[in-house]
């Protein structure tokens, strides 16, 4: 009994996962094909990166719920920078990805020197991110032709090599973000399982107190946290841009509880228990795969938030029951 | 047999899971008693008290109460059939943000039975005189908020209000762990009055000292099972002996021979800890083990504050091998090797999710185990911890177990460990023997005697037995201050102990 436990702690999650992959493909030949299989990796890119910013704060025992409003603050951006300053697409991203990590160390300040609750703090910075966005356009969506201020049209376009970010497909298959999103998540594993500062990180959540005396700066890791997270939700606002290829006003709705929930549902896997970048990966793509496999067994699109707060439930009650008595 | 007075617990037992935490254990709590109950960590002490306080309702074997079987459904069951307890920790005995008052009469406030929907303060506050008085409570300020209180006027507080259900046995586990030996005075005054009202006292503790000075009896549990009762007259020894058995020789002491000229490890010189507090002055030779008493609130945590350098100290230096350093923050202390390990081991050392390797290694992450890169090296790290675990006898699995896993003595033997991976100019144990049963206490004492060189180490403790088990010389800090020094040849309790309860009056005509 005890070890049957423990087995479906730690691989419950996965076989759960591998037969509603199995089931799927049984049911609709069709979820097997490639051109499937890729589509359902990039509908979870976007959330699926801004989790990986999210695992940061949560491992510091913070979160971010600026996330969602951040990249959209980057998909404005990014559209305004090329749209209406005519800037290139490698200036735009810079200011972008310089925006968002400004809004995280904002975020990092208020929370560790002003010392307001993280949940509070990001909640302020989220309204206030969503407001600001639209003050540049002037509350409407930005695209090439639109009408300024001034009476001038905005001339600038999307570049192409930022479209390619969002657009282009490598091998004529694998499609860019998703590249980004596996590079990205490799990327924040190695920091945090295998070097000091994801040690570190990891210490802080777990004790804060008892990491401050054994000498780590506990004030600096954590505003560096939420300025990683800042950083990375930018980056999927200007994925998303790519993708979209304008500044819709409307782009950043829904990604914040995508992305915290593919964050939390990451602790159920392999009985992690804790948030860690694989986890949320898997998380991810979890959500991403049962809604398309439903979605193919012709599941009205409105029952898709039902389906995904039951998934986050039932994975959260797993971790914290089942597991708990290990 | 049926006629007996008082609470009586038979055969006893009770499993988790594959574990067999207790088996077949029975004693007798007479009215107008304390009863001690001692045991090593994980002996099943606290198991016991559970099912007694009616915690856990799922238990073999039975509970009578003046000779009559009881079965308890809850700690509210309990409670109304005469078990009061008060817990360990004070703070979830009382709602910090209430006055005393309101406190005190907690039990009506809250209520359903036959109270009136109004908040009425009159009755509330009849209510809490009564129970003050049956305490003897006094000088105690009704309307004054409960966090602003001494931990022992908590305390009190939370036994007033035990007592107010007139039960006919108490509970207290681990009263004295966080309050000053001032206060525990005070605790064992109100004890001995309740005694002598024909309260049954269940006394648990880890300090073998009290109970040697208070316990009319003594129960002892030992792998879960019965381990004897022993009557009066007890002695430490015999109470330690039936808890784990034979300790090893005492701890050889090779006290450092210190001339006069030598240069100190660390000199305290005219350190000014807090704004208009006297200069401090303390020297440290290589090798020595220098103990600091002193009551909480002496200013022994402060002073290790300003070394660890979490404080900023307000003028004086900081001198190791007669060099002035400064600790502007604490990775500035360990650079020049000033390691500590903090008290209140929960809160302040062990990182609950680690496993015992990572809250071993965490310390010394950049300096030892990562490469440039910063990539962590697990062979390297994962060989030292077990080294550290070996030389420690850390009791447990493997090094990858997890921290939270081990008993109170283990995890204090980790979290000491960390700081000995490396070497070291001044090792600071604050409070290191809080929740440590004995044998754990035994084995951190040997392994810093036998391992400290020529480095200093500094251990700060309230109760003066624990710095006498471990020190070459006793300092007693009273008000800030330091009020004198003995070397471990020369000790004279009495006059520690009225080095230690000086009033600021008496200090000041002495200076």
């Amino acid at each position: 009994m005890e070890k049957l436990t423990s087995f479906s702690i730690k691989y419950g999650f996965i076989i759960v996962m591998i037969a509603s992959f199995i089931g799927f493909g049984l049911a609709e030949p069709a979820f097997w094909g490639w051109h499937n299989l890729f589509s359902i990796l990039l509908g979870v890119t976007i959330y699926g990166i801004l989790a990986l910013g999210v695992t940061f704060t949560l491992v510091t025992d913070g979160l971010d719920l600026s996330v969602g409003s951040t990249a959209a603050m980057s998909v404005m951006m990014a559209s305004y920078c090329m749209v209406v300053l005519e800037m290139s697409g490698l200036s735009a991203l810079f200011t972008c990805l310089a925006i968002g990590a400004l809004i995280g160390l904002v975020n990092g300040l208020l929370i560790v020197k002003i010392k307001i609750p993280d949940l509070l703090a990001t909640l302020g910075t989220m309204f206030l991110i969503q407001g600001l966005q639209l003050i540049p356009s002037g509350g409407r969506s930005i695209g090439t032709g639109m009408m300024l201020p001034n009476g001038d049209e905005a001339m600038g376009e999307f570049s192409e090599s930022f479209l390619y970010l969002g657009q282009g497909r490598v091998f004529d298959l694998i499609p860019t973000p998703v590249i980004f999103m596996i590079a990205l998540a490799l990327v924040v594993y190695l920091v945090l399982e295998h070097t000091r500062w994801g040690r570190v990180f990891y210490a802080i959540g777990g004790n804060s107190e008892a990491a401050r005396l054994v000498g780590a700066n506990v004030d600096r890791y954590k505003i560096m946290a939420y300025v990683l997270s800042g950083l990375i939700a930018s980056f999927g606002g200007v994925l998303l841009a790519a993708r979209v290829g304008r500044g819709d006003v409307s782009s950043g709705s829904g990604l914040l509880l995508d992305a915290v929930g593919a964050a939390l549902i990451g602790f159920a896997v392999l009985g992690a228990r804790k948030p860690n970048a694989f986890g949320t990966i898997v998380g991810a793509i979890f959500v991403g795969m049962l809604l398309n496999g439903l979605t193919m067994l012709n599941l009205p699109y409105f029952w898709q938030d039902f389906i995904k707060g039951c998934v986050l439930v039932s994975a959260l009650a797993f971790t914290f029951s089942l597991a708990k008595q290990r | 047999m049926t006629d007996q007075k008082g609470i009586q617990v038979r055969n006893i037992g009770k499993s988790f899971g594959a574990t067999r935490a207790l088996d077949n254990v029975s004693f007798d709590f007479k009215p107008g008693e304390i009863f001690a109950m001692v045991g090593a960590n994980g002996a099943g002490k606290s198991t016991l008290i559970k099912i007694i306080c009616g915690y856990y309702p799922d238990y073999e074997g039975e509970i009578l109460i003046d000779g009559k079987p009881v079965r308890f459904s809850s700690p509210h069951d309990a409670t109304s059939k005469g078990i009061a307890t008060v817990h360990q920790i004070i703070n979830q005995g009382v709602v910090q943000t209430m006055t005393v008052r309101e406190n005190l009469a907690l039990a009506e406030l809250l209520s359903s039975e036959g109270s009136s929907v109004w908040y009425r303060p009159k009755q509330i506050d009849a209510r809490a005189r009564e129970i003050a008085e049956k305490m003897g409570l006094q000088g105690i300020d009704f309307d004054q908020e409960v966090s602003e209180l001494e931990q022992s006027e908590r305390q009190m507080i939370a036994i007033a209000r035990a007592l107010a259900t007139d039960p006919k046995l108490l509970i207290l586990d681990e009263p004295t762990s966080s309050i000053s030996e001032r206060e525990t005075e005070f605790l064992f005054e109100t004890l001995f009055r309740l005694k002598a009202m024909g309260v049954s006292i269940l006394y648990v503790s880890h300090r073998l000292h009290e109970i040697e000075r208070i316990a009319d009896r003594v129960g002892v549990i030992r792998d879960g099972q019965f381990g004897g009762v022993l009557e009066r007259p007890f002695n430490v020894k015999q109470i330690v002996t039936t808890m784990v058995g034979e300790l090893e020789q005492d701890i050889e002491r090779h006290s450092p021979d210190i001339s006069a000229e030598s240069v100190p490890k660390l000199e305290v010189r005219d350190l000014v800890v807090e704004k208009g507090q006297a200069p401090l002055n303390l020297k440290i030779f290589s090798g020595e083990i220098v103990g600091i008493t002193g009551l909480i609130g002496a200013g022994k945590s402060e002073l290790a504050n300003v070394l660890f350098g979490l404080v900023a100290p307000v003028s004086g230096d900081i001198l190791i091998d007669g060099v002035s350093i400064k600790n502007r923050s604490v990775s500035e202390a360990i650079e020049n090797g000033i390691f500590m390990v903090p008290e209140d081991r929960a809160n302040n050392a062990v990182v609950p999710d680690f496993s015992i390797r990572q809250n071993i290694t965490l310390p010394f992450l950049k300096k030892f185990f990562s490469n440039p890169l910063g990539l962590l090296r697990h062979g390297f790290e994962s060989r030292e911890a077990i080294r550290m675990v070996q030389s420690m006898g850390v009791k447990c699995e493997s090094e990858t177990t997890n921290i939270g896993d081990l008993s109170g003595g283990n995890q204090q033997k980790v979290v000491v460990a960390r700081w000995l991976l490396t070497d070291f100019n001044l090792l600071i144990l604050d409070e290191p023997f809080q929740g440590v049963d004995i044998r754990s206490r035994h084995d951190i004492n040997a392994y810093i005697h036998a391992n400290r060189g020529d480095r200093a180490i500094l251990m700060l403790a309230a109760d003066l037995d624990e710095v006498l088990e471990v020190a070459d010389r006793v300092v007693v800090m009273n008000h800030g201050q330091i009020v004198g020094e003995q070397h471990i040849t020369k000790i004279d309790r009495e006059v520690l102990l009225h080095w230690t309860s000086q009033s600021p009056e008496d200090l000041k005509l002495q200076a």
